[in-house]
């Protein structure tokens, strides 16, 4: 029987000189803070002898132009390449040094695609979408040099309005819970992004935070009370710059009722970083 | 659709470096045939990445298109 033997959330931009430029020696210290506390959490993550990790992230309009938007993809094939961006700016910056190309668990992914025609989700997949730093920036800094398991990329959206519900996405995990658990692996869990950033998604607010609401969200997790987080709606997370916790609601969804520990938590003008970690039975 | 016309622009400035270079030698030649209002047409001529997310260009891509971003 399969199990979820790790679950983790943490920011998605780790990359203390891109902090530096944003906001100064302040960001290079946070952010090289809260990577040291998500490779640790790396660390427990690899002690698990994990067959799989499942990425549960946002396409920052790289993986998918205006062709389509899915709400929910999910990532199969065998391989996925890194997105390669020529004269890379900002968040896009820190994937040029990263590995090019990284393995899926293709059976794992298709368990979750087939099964979910029936348990009500007619999710999209892709063959061919790259991942860009959201997937991989915490993937690299939970593993370092060490070996890389089969990845399940799956993306939400998170910016492209309309976006799913909070509580589609807790529905969601909730499905992958039971897709694993019917499995024979032992599987590893993350969601990336956030905390909150860049507030409707608007440039002159760009160096703006919710500290409140990052910290009443932290406080749900914490407690383990996910009906309130299901009754999020998607404006408030848009008009708080919380776009990208639509990803942690697909992982509440996936280890409900546990609780959360926080293992970072700190603010900057421009983004609240965070990494949180679930106590699994 | 404004929307769509003013995000596949930015997303085409991003992805395709030699259309990239022909905005950045002559905006106003690159942009023929664009279904664009003139209001988003003279914020792209202007590199106006603010002007052009009010106007809904996505955040994500006006801060990344190379050379172009705004921080």
């Amino acid at each position: 029987m399969g199990k979820i033997v790790f679950a983790g959330a943490m920011s998605h931009v780790l990359d203390p000189d891109y902090y530096q430029r944003a906001c100064g020696d302040d960001g290079r210290q946070k952010v090289t803070a809260c990577m040291a506390e998500i490779a640790r959490m790396g660390e427990r993550f690899t002690a698990t002898r994990p067959d799989a990790l499942i990425v549960v992230a946002d396409d920052h309009l790289n993986a998918f132009s205006f062709n389509a938007v899915p709400a929910l993809c999910v990532r199969i094939g065998r391989t996925v390449p890194r997105m390669k961006q020529d004269h890379a700016e900002a968040f896009d910056a820190v994937l040029d040094h990263m590995p090019d190309e990284y393995p899926l668990h293709e059976d794992l992914a298709n368990q979750i695609l087939e099964k979910g025609l029936d348990a009500g989700f007619d999710l999209a997949m892709s063959w061919e979408a790259p991942v860009d730093h959201a997937f991989l920036s915490p993937v690299n800094t939970m593993h370092g040099t060490r070996p890389i398991p089969p990845l399940v990329p799956i993306w939400v959206n998170s910016f492209v309005a309309p976006q799913p519900t909070p509580r589609r996405c807790f529905d969601f995990g909730r499905h992958i819970a039971r897709v694993v658990a019917a499995g024979p692996w032992k599987v590893g869990i993350i969601a990336t992004g956030g905390l909150s950033h860049f507030p409707e998604l608007s440039l002159p607010r760009v160096g703006e935070t919710d500290t409140v609401f990052d910290r009443k969200l932290i406080h749900w997790m914490e407690a383990g009370e996910h009906e309130p987080l299901r009754n999020l709606g998607v404006d408030e997370l848009h008009k708080t710059g919380e776009h990208e916790f639509l990803n942690w609601m697909v992982l509440l969804g996936a280890v409900t009722p546990a609780r959360a520990q926080v293992r970072y938590f700190g603010e900057l003008p421009r983004i609240n970083l965070a990494a949180v970690e679930w106590s699994l039975p | 659709m404004s929307r769509y016309a003013v995000n596949s622009l930015l997303y085409r400035l991003k992805k395709d470096q030699d259309f990239r270079a022909r905005f950045e030698a002559d905006a106003r030649a690159a942009l023929v045939g664009f279904d664009l209002t003139d209001a988003e047409r003279a914020a792209f001529v202007a590199r106006d990445m603010r002007k052009i997310n009010e106007l809904g260009g996505y955040l994500h891509l006006v801060m990344s298109v190379p050379g172009l971003a705004a921080h």
